[in-house]
Order: structure tokens, then sequence, then C-alpha cells
């Protein structure tokens, strides 16, 4: 007892390293009690809608050197999207073809449910569509409606190739409030117009569609302002003019202008899809949703601890140093 | 996330790089927490155990806080196992009409007020048929006039509860049926021998199916054995599965009739139902969901176990003993002037302290 009675406890107590030190210990004994931090985090509610018609198959991404089809692109995208999105954040499904979306389910969650959403996403297929038509005006139109109902934010990846072509009096109205659904519509193809490949009944590959396969140009409806300085122009035998339009339509690039205006229209913002990057368009366009979330102090309170004491030890070599030879505290 | 996997398979961490800060563990061997006092000569204090036995234990303390936190910033963890175990349910592939006719009610009109149309009525059905047994795996079909595949086999039910949700929004043009089963059989797998496989088909009519297309499916479903339920959403008035038409007995004019003869003669067990309204199509759910009870192997995960808390407790014993070291540090020269008789016989050079003994 005499022994403690003779330490210098006030003169200890006041050292600077005794008192990191204690902080140190404190800082550790709170990182083994502290529990986690309730936090509200945002994450997002998305209806994403994949285009599955025809002009999808046009290969013009290349990964690892090799061509791969828009649709095959679009789906590596949202592939390598669902990990990226905060866990908390649902996702629904939707195909679209002919003139609407055809909804797979509605939103479920990415982290608990990633593999049955993986795999429908890996699943999704050109086979799967219901009807050639690809009226994307309409589709997205519905799609956003769609999104409404879910309550969730619209996710569209088109390459904007409307078959059959807009009439000339442009794209229909849109029926609903612009802006009342966020999200983004995703362009989905090169910029240099590419052959669309044909398949037969059977679903295999035949080759490419050539200009007289298609349809060039829209002709319900009332004709165009330059019907007249048309060849063969009759009001009513040939409104349209007397030759077979001619035209691009059998081969594709992304529409990048009517996309654009489709967003402006619908109120949404327009990304293209460059490589397999969504995350960061997506964020930025879609609805933060709050979401309860958990962060865990013990990082910090760890990292405090350890400065702390990394610095009582460098001290001590530090004051070493500064310290002459002849004792200095022999008062 | 890596495992140190070459010494202990079970062991982890979550961010493995911060063990790069591990050598700064090896700081109290060259550094002490202890206040220096100058000596003139080491070799004057004689070798005393109990001073050489501190300092070791100290050094000791040090590198275990420092180590200790720097291992707990490091997250360690034990990783999770995948258990397979055995209970009661079956792989079930449901195979849904979507075409427009399964938007009109039983008894064919447009759902007004209280009638429900037959999507919606199965919907809700198999809805709750869905994630009643927890071991039960489900995939999801859609067909009309192409199938879709929509959920791949998963044990995830609210995953397949979301599909089942999509089931009464309006449907496309026609019914397929053909391939829309060879899509369904597709989504069986390699599973595991003896599990119990069923395929539903919830669908208000029929289509012929193709010839070349019949030897396919019966090639199919010889090779997967599944047990096969149609659930025929009948619409009132509308041919039922057993009336023989008035006319010509031919695919194109009964062909409700003659995809039950089809399935009669793939030789699996086969089972009907006709339901001609939303009670019929729970009590059919019922009878499939007592058939099904056969042992499924599943898959149980057991959560990783967090060891940060322990490396923290480590950290903190070490910091423990650093801390009552300091608060027990005495210097070199004070304590003998102060008190001659006691403790001039206990120098030590490296780590002057005093034991608390």
């Amino acid at each position: 007892m005499r022994v403690w009675a003779a330490l210098p406890f006030t003169r200890n107590l006041r050292d600077r390293r005794f008192q990191a030190l204690a902080a140190a210990l404190l800082l550790a004994v709170l990182a083994i009690v502290v529990p986690p931090l309730p936090l509200t985090r945002s994450g997002v509610s998305v209806l994403a809608v994949v285009d599955i018609t025809g002009s999808m198959n046009v290969r013009d991404y290349t990964r690892d050197g090799r061509p791969v089809s828009r649709l095959d692109t679009a789906k590596a995208a949202l592939r390598e999207l669902i990990p990226e999105l905060p866990c908390g954040s649902r996702l629904a499904l939707a195909l679209f073809t002919e003139r609407r979306p055809f909804l797979l389910f509605t939103p479920i969650e990415v982290c608990a449910d990633f593999a049955p959403l993986d795999g429908a996403i890996a699943a999704l297929d050109w086979r799967m569509a219901w009807e050639g038509d690809s009226r994307i005006s309409s589709g997205l139109h519905r799609a956003v409606a769609m999104a409404g109902e879910l309550d969730a934010d619209i996710l569209f990846i088109t390459d904007g190739q409307e078959t059959p072509p807009l009439p000339a009096n442009g794209i229909p109205p849109f029926e609903g409030k612009p802006g009342a659904v966020r999200g983004l519509i995703v362009g989905a193809g090169g910029h240099a117009l590419a052959p669309i490949p044909k398949f037969n009944d059977r679903g295999r590959e035949t080759g490419f569609y050539a200009e007289s396969d298609v349809q060039q140009e829209n002709r319900f409806g009332p004709p165009p302002a330059d019907a007249e300085s048309r060849e063969g122009y009759n009001p009513r035998n040939a409104p349209f003019g007397g030759a077979a339009a001619r035209g691009e339509e059998h081969l594709s690039s992304v529409r990048e202008p009517h996309l654009k205006a489709l967003a402006a229209q619908t109120g949404l913002a327009y990304a293209h899809l460059d490589g397999p990057d969504l995350r960061a368009p997506l964020l930025a366009a879609a609805t933060p949703r709050p979401l309860p979330s958990r962060l865990d102090p013990r990082p910090f309170l760890g990292a405090a601890a350890l400065a702390l004491v990394l610095a009582v030890f460098l001290a001590g070599a530090l004051r070493a140093r500064a310290t002459p030879f002849t004792p200095s505290r022999m008062s | 996330m890596t495992r140190v996997s070459a010494l202990l398979p079970s062991l982890g961490l979550a961010t493995p790089w911060l063990l790069w800060l591990l050598p700064l563990a090896l700081l109290p061997l060259l550094l002490s927490v202890t206040r220096r006092s100058a000596v003139s000569s080491v070799a004057a204090a004689p070798e005393d155990p109990l001073s050489s036995g501190l300092r070791i234990a100290l050094t000791a303390a040090g590198m275990l806080a420092i180590g200790g936190l720097v291992l707990a910033l490091a997250g360690p963890y034990r990783a999770g196992e995948r258990v397979t175990r055995t209970g009661i349910g079956a792989q079930i592939s449901m195979l849904i009409d979507r075409s427009g006719s399964m938007n009109e009610t039983f008894a064919g009109r447009q759902p007004s007020g209280a009638e429900e149309s037959k999507a919606a009525a199965s919907r809700r059905i198999l809805r709750d048929f869905v994630g009643e047994r927890a071991h039960d795996q489900f995939a999801v079909t859609a067909f009309s006039t192409a199938p879709m595949l929509v959920v791949p086999m998963t044990d995830r039910h609210d995953a397949v509860r979301a599909a089942i949700a999509a089931i009464d929004r309006p449907g496309l043009d026609y019914t397929n049926v053909a391939r829309g089963l060879g899509m369904a059989l597709s989504q069986f797998g390699a599973g595991a021998p003896g599990v119990s496989r069923a395929l539903l088909l919830v669908s208000d009519g029929a289509a012929v199916i193709d010839p070349r297309i019949q030897a396919q499916l019966r090639a199919e479903f010889t090779k997967v054995q599944p047990n096969l339920y149609w659930l025929f959403l009948r619409t009132k008035g509308s041919p039922s599965i057993t009336d023989k038409p008035a006319g010509e007995d031919t695919p194109q004019a009964a062909p409700e009739r003659h995809l039950d003869l089809f399935f009669k003669s793939l030789g699996v067990p086969y089972r009907a139902f006709e339901a001609e309204g939303a009670d019929a199509v729970a009590n059919a759910v019922r009878q499939i969901e007592a058939l099904e009870r056969d042992p499924i192997p599943y898959t149980e995960e057991r959560p990783r176990r967090d060891l940060t808390g322990w490396a923290y407790s480590l950290a903190a014993l070490g910091l423990l003993l650093l801390v009552l070291a300091k608060l027990a540090e005495t210097d070199f020269l004070r304590a003998p002037v102060r008190e001659r008789s006691a403790a001039a016989a206990d120098p030590a050079p490296a780590a002057p302290r005093r034991a608390a003994a």
C-alpha cells in the first residue's frame, strides 16, 4: 500500500500520453458496446422497361472485341446496375414491344431477391415479343402511366426506332402530366446506321432487312407538307406521291433527337447507353426514396483509437530526441 | 471480401487491405509509452527479472492494442455457411395464361363492381398459395402469343408473389400454349433426384398444338417427369374439357378437349381442374397443395458471424494494461528522493516503474 501511495498520481493523470491512452481505451470499449446507429439512406424504386423489338438485335456494340446486340448490352447494363443500387431499392421489370409495356413483376427488393431478379433479366429475349410493331411513343406513354401506378420511377431502354415510322404529324400527344413520373430514357445503339438482323419463324437468323422489307413511310393520317411537290402527286388518288417511299428505315441507329423529344414531352431525363454504367444517370434522374439503414460507428471509433495510440508511441520518440542528455526534471 | 482461405477456410475480412497497417504493431518494440529518464550508465543497474518481465509485458500490451485495432478495422468475420436440409415441398413451375380473355369474368363479361376477372381471382388465390409452405420453390412463366420467362425457379417467395401480382394487368393477344409448356418445362433444370416437380397450367382456354411440337413436348415431359395440373378457368357457357363437339371432333373444333387428351396421353401423372368461379379455383389449389407433399432438399444460409467485437476486446485489453502502466508510472529518481527507505533498490533502466504488487 505504501507503494501505491508513493506513486505520483496527480502527475500521471496530467500526463498527455496517459490521457490519450485512456481516451483510446474508452473508444475501444465504446466500439464494443455501442449499437449501430439508425440512419436514413436514399434508394430508388424503378420500373425498368426493356425494348425487345427487332431493331434491338442490331449488333453495334462491342464487348471483348466481339460484336454484341443492343439488347445484350442493355441486359448486361441492368445486371450490373442491380448490385450497385443501395439495398432496399426496388426494381420492377417490363418488356416493351408493339405499343405497350408488359409487366413481368411488380417491384422487388434488389438485395434479398437478387437471384430471381438477375435470372429474369438474363432471360430477356427478343423471342418474348408478341408482335413486331415498335410504337415507342405509345409504349413510353403507357410505361410512364404504369410506373405511376406502381409508384416507381421509370427506366426505359430503347433505340428509338419507330416501326412503322411516325406519321407526318409527329409524336402523338402525351396525356399524362409531364414530370409527374420521374426517370430516365436510355438510348441504346450506335450513332452510325447498321443493318437489322432478320429471323425466320423458327427463330433462326436468315440475313438482314432490305429496303423493300420494311415500311419506309407512314401513310396513315394527313400527308406531309411537301407532298404536293412529289412526283405523281394527286390529292385524291396519290396524296403521298406516286412513287414507293424510299428511306433508311431498314437500317438502324440510336434515334437520339426523337428520344430527346420524347424525354422533353414526358419530363424525363435522357442518357445514352455507352457502356454498362447506368447507376449515375439513374440516381440523378430518379426520386430518392428514404430507406431505413444503419450506420456502424465502429470504424470511426476504432480509427480514432488507433490514431491516439500511434500518437502516444510516436510522441515518445519525438520527445526523447528533444530531451537533452542531462536530466531536466531533476528539481 | 476475401477469405484467408489457405489457413482458416471459414475466416474472412471485410476490408483486407487494411492489414497492410499491421506492421505498425511492431512499433512498441522500438518505442515505449513510458516517460524516459536519463541515466548515466545502464550497466550500473543490476539485472532485474521483474523489470525485464514488465518491459516485455508492456511491449506485448502495446502490440496487442495496435494489432487489435488494425484487425478490428479490417472487419474480421467467420463466413456463413449453406446447409442443405430436407423439408416438405415441391418445385412448382407455374405457367400462366396472359391472353386478353383472362381479364374477363367467369361469366365472360368485363369485370364490374362485385365480380372479379379470372386473372384477378387467380392472382388472389395463387398469391396465398405461394409462401404457404416455406420450402416450396416456384418458377413463373407467362404466355400469350409468345412464352415469357417471368421468374426463374427460386425459393424467394417475395419475388414470386411480385410476379403473381402482375398477372391481372391487361393481357395480350392469343393463347399459344405449346411454346409456353416448353418454356415452363425448361424451368425445372437439372434438379436433385427425388424432388417432387409439378407443372401448374392456369389458363382459360386452349389452342391447337402443332403435331411437330407435340412430339417435342412429349419427349420433354418424359425426361422431366413432372406432375401436371391444369387449372382450367372455364367461362360460363363455354365448352367443358369433356364435352364432345356437336360436329366434327377435331382439335380445331374443341381445343380444350384435345389438349386434355394430349395431356392424358403423356404418361405423366395428370389432373385437370375445371373451375367456374373463384371458390372452385381455391378448392383446386388446395387439392394440388395436398397432393404435392414430398420431401425436398433446401439450402439454409447460416449468417456470417462478425468477429470485430472480439478484435476490439483484444485491443481494449492491451490498452487497459497500458493505461494502468501509465497510471502507475513513476520517475526513476523522484521516489527515492522523497522516501529513501522503501524503493531505492528498484532501478529499472528501460521501464522505470514500480510493481503494483
